[in-house]
């Protein structure tokens, strides 16, 4: 049975989901100590720093799904409480549907965001490189992606994509008006401030400044964007000069003090500031937003501006949930009709044989013909052949998709005699 | 007065009243579209102000009959011109809803003034005083502007630092906007305020033998003239920005309306007429 466990930005606070994502961080060892608890027979985890998931293919017992929920508390060090008020679980069609929702990006925080996806993607493979594995994953991922791809190109929900970028982006117009000639600093050169610096340039910044603990993919990021890449010990230099600030280094404690924001404020000449933590765990100490002049945004504060977005969006994400909802039904279904499958192959490759066996019996005959009437003669058996075993499939298909297949198979494989 | 101005100025004062109601409505309902329109109609109301000063000026007894109606009415007509151009100059419409309730104010004080009685001495008329009158208004106008831009600085901030996104958030300008109309106002009001007082020093250097006296009316105007030059001095040295600015021209700006009004009420001066 398909079941997912985890928590997300609605159920858990920051707090916790930093508890829970600092537990998490030797995600290989982690699916390793995930496949061989007992009853789980396949399993891949989700870390991002809005979710923390775990989709196995269990045996169905009580038990494992509490041992599941018990391994994934111990792994955040969660009290009792915290895992029971934080942690949901999904099984079976539920499961599914939530996994197409999350790829789909209707379940994140900032709907309609493209970095999911990718996320859901990288999960898939470090899972593929464990081998943690099998048949039921491999291919219920394989439709996720369909899912995903479905709702970007039939729904407008991607069009204009509100990401938290995107939501940043909008904040710091309201700060400085026009973005044109401020100066951008990204403290740490992942995904999402590559996005981040990408949709800022879109809106007029000119100069970007990347700080990283590694210089090499600083100055990757430094040549994508023409800016400048330095290391992080120039960081009190670069906070003077800059006016936009977008943190997400994986650092996990402070990166930039409050106290450090207080000194250079008047190197600054109290010039406006803005601050925006993206970091799970948060790298700004959060008083560093009481400074005067100084707007400190974390991850969760920029719910607001996603939600000016939301209702814009709504009869989007309507839409895309009728293709969710389509895509599962088409899964679940497509599930249980593999059930009938190998009973339909067999059938036809029985009468298949049949046929091909009567018309090599006549091949004497067929010979003396010309050749414009035997290709006749053929057609004729194959048509009658696919006439015949028409409804028999369809019936099967049917059946199987509405009330499971174990009756008609077996009906089926009796009177062709299939298994002998 | 003739009929003709006092028409202008009924038409000038109705205008002015539906400018003021429709932005405020504009804040209310939270359309930048009405206050485009009140704009529109707040350019009429000052149009229509020049029209009626300019009939004032031209009118031989024009100048004797200065009085406290063509004061205020002259204060009002000066904020408007002063906002327009800045809105024109920063394009933030929205101020006109914090600006115009201050112009409709002075239109009330005008309204409520017996017309063409003059206030102005027989021995005060001369050319130095309308100069020196037009610049100290012209500059306060421009102060009330600095403060409007502040107060609606301090708004926005306080949205933003609550992290609440709210349609007035996004109705208000940026706060980058805001500051630099606080900036720019205090950056001319200044020294047309400046001028304005030294046309004043000059004339009555000459035309008062005993020198000018300490009139609670000048005291006033020295402080307001030196707390702004303190504020634009540690704007420009100092470098105060943002929030701080704000807070201190809206402190500013209320105190010396409430001195102002005191002075007003319980003194007789030498500047009775305004």
């Amino acid at each position: 049975m398909i079941t997912l466990i985890g928590l997300n930005y609605k159920t858990a606070p920051l707090a916790v989901r930093e508890k829970l994502f600092a537990g998490c961080q030797e995600e290989n060892n982690l699916l390793h100590e995930l496949i061989v608890i007992e009853g789980v027979q396949e399993a891949m985890f989700l870390a991002t720093c809005n979710r923390i998931e775990v989709l196995t293919c269990i045996d169905g017992q009580a038990q494992t799904v509490q041992k599941l929920r018990d391994f994934l508390a111990k792994s955040g060090s969660l009290t009792k409480k915290e895992s029971i008020d934080c942690l949901y679980t999904y099984f079976g069609e539920d499961a599914v549907r939530h996994l197409f929702r999350v790829a789909s990006s209707l379940d994140s925080l900032v709907m309609g965001e493209t970095q999911i996806l990718g996320q859901v993607k990288n999960a898939y493979r470090q899972a593929l490189g464990k081998n943690s594995t099998g048949a039921v994953i491999n291919r219920l991922l394989h439709r996720t992606f369909r899912t995903a791809k479905r709702v970007r190109s039939e729904t407008a929900i991607a069009v204009n994509p509100v990401s938290v970028s995107f939501a940043a982006v909008t904040l710091a117009k309201k700060i400085f008006g026009s973005l044109t000639g401020k100066k951008v600093l990204l403290i740490g050169a992942g995904e999402m401030a590559e996005l981040t610096g990408m949709h800022l340039i879109s809106s007029g910044v000119t100069e970007i400044i990347i700080a990283n603990r590694s210089p090499a993919q600083a100055l990757m990021l430094a040549e994508k964007f023409h800016g400048r890449a330095v290391s992080l010990e120039a960081l009190e230099e670069e906070l003077i000069a800059a006016d936009i600030v977008i943190s997400s280094t994986g650092a996990p404690a402070y990166i930039v003090s409050a106290d450090l924001i207080r000194q250079i404020h008047h190197q600054r000449k109290n010039r406006l500031l803005f601050l925006i933590d993206i970091a799970v765990p948060r790298d700004i100490d959060p008083l560093a937003g009481s400074v005067e002049n100084v707007y400190l945004y974390n991850i969760d504060n920029l719910q607001d501006i996603v939600d000016e977005n939301m209702n814009v969006r709504k009869k989007e994400a309507c839409k895309a949930e009728a293709i969710v909802e389509d895509e599962v039904k088409r899964y679940i279904s497509w599930i249980k009709e593999l059930e009938a499958v190998p009973t339909i192959i067999s059938l036809r490759n029985k009468v298949e044989g049949i046929a091909q066996a009567e018309i090599a019996k006549a091949a004497p005959w067929l010979t003396t013909m010309k050749d414009e009437e035997r290709r006749k003669v053929e057609a004729l058996v194959n048509a009658i052949v696919n006439k015949l075993l028409h409804n028999p499939v369809a019936a099967l298909k049917e059946e199987s998709a509405d009330f499971g297949s174990a009756h008609i198979t077996a009906v089926t494989r009796q009177l062709f005699q299939l298994d002998e | 007065m003739s009929s003709m101005e006092i028409i202008l100025f009924k038409l000038a004062f109705a205008l002015c009243t539906l400018s003021t109601a429709g932005y405020l409505l504009s804040l209310l309902i939270k359309r930048v579209a009405l206050a485009k329109i009140s704009t529109w109609i707040l350019v009429i109301t000052a149009g229509l102000l020049t029209i009626n000063l300019f009939l004032s000026l031209i009118n031989p007894a024009g100048y004797v009959q200065l009085g406290s109606r063509e004061f205020f009415s002259f204060c009002a007509w000066a904020i408007a011109v002063a906002y327009l151009v800045i809105q024109i100059k920063t394009k933030t419409r929205l101020l006109g809803a914090f600006i115009s309730p201050f112009i409709l104010l002075l239109m009330i004080a005008a309204a409520g003034q017996e017309a063409g009685r003059s206030l102005v001495p027989e021995d005060m008329r001369s050319w130095l005083t309308i100069v020196h009158l037009v610049l100290v208004i012209a500059g306060e106008a421009l102060f009330v502007l600095a403060s409007c831009a502040g107060a609606m600085f301090i708004i926005q901030n306080s949205l933003l630092k609550h992290k609440k996104s709210s349609r007035m958030s996004r109705l208000l300008p940026a706060l980058h906007d805001l500051d630099r109309i606080n900036y720019l106002c205090l950056l001319w009001g200044f020294p047309v305020l400046t001028l304005g007082l030294f046309a004043g020093v000059i004339f009555a250097g000459f035309t008062w033998e005993r020198g000018w006296s300490a009139d609670p009316k000048i005291i006033w105007t020295f402080a307001a003239w030196a707390t702004y030059g303190f504020l634009l001095h540690q704007r420009l040295a100092v470098g105060w920005k943002g929030i701080r600015m704000a807070v201190m021209s809206c402190a500013v700006f209320i105190l010396f309306l409430l001195s102002y009004s005191g002075v007003r009420f319980c003194f007789s001066t030498l500047h009775d007429f305004i």
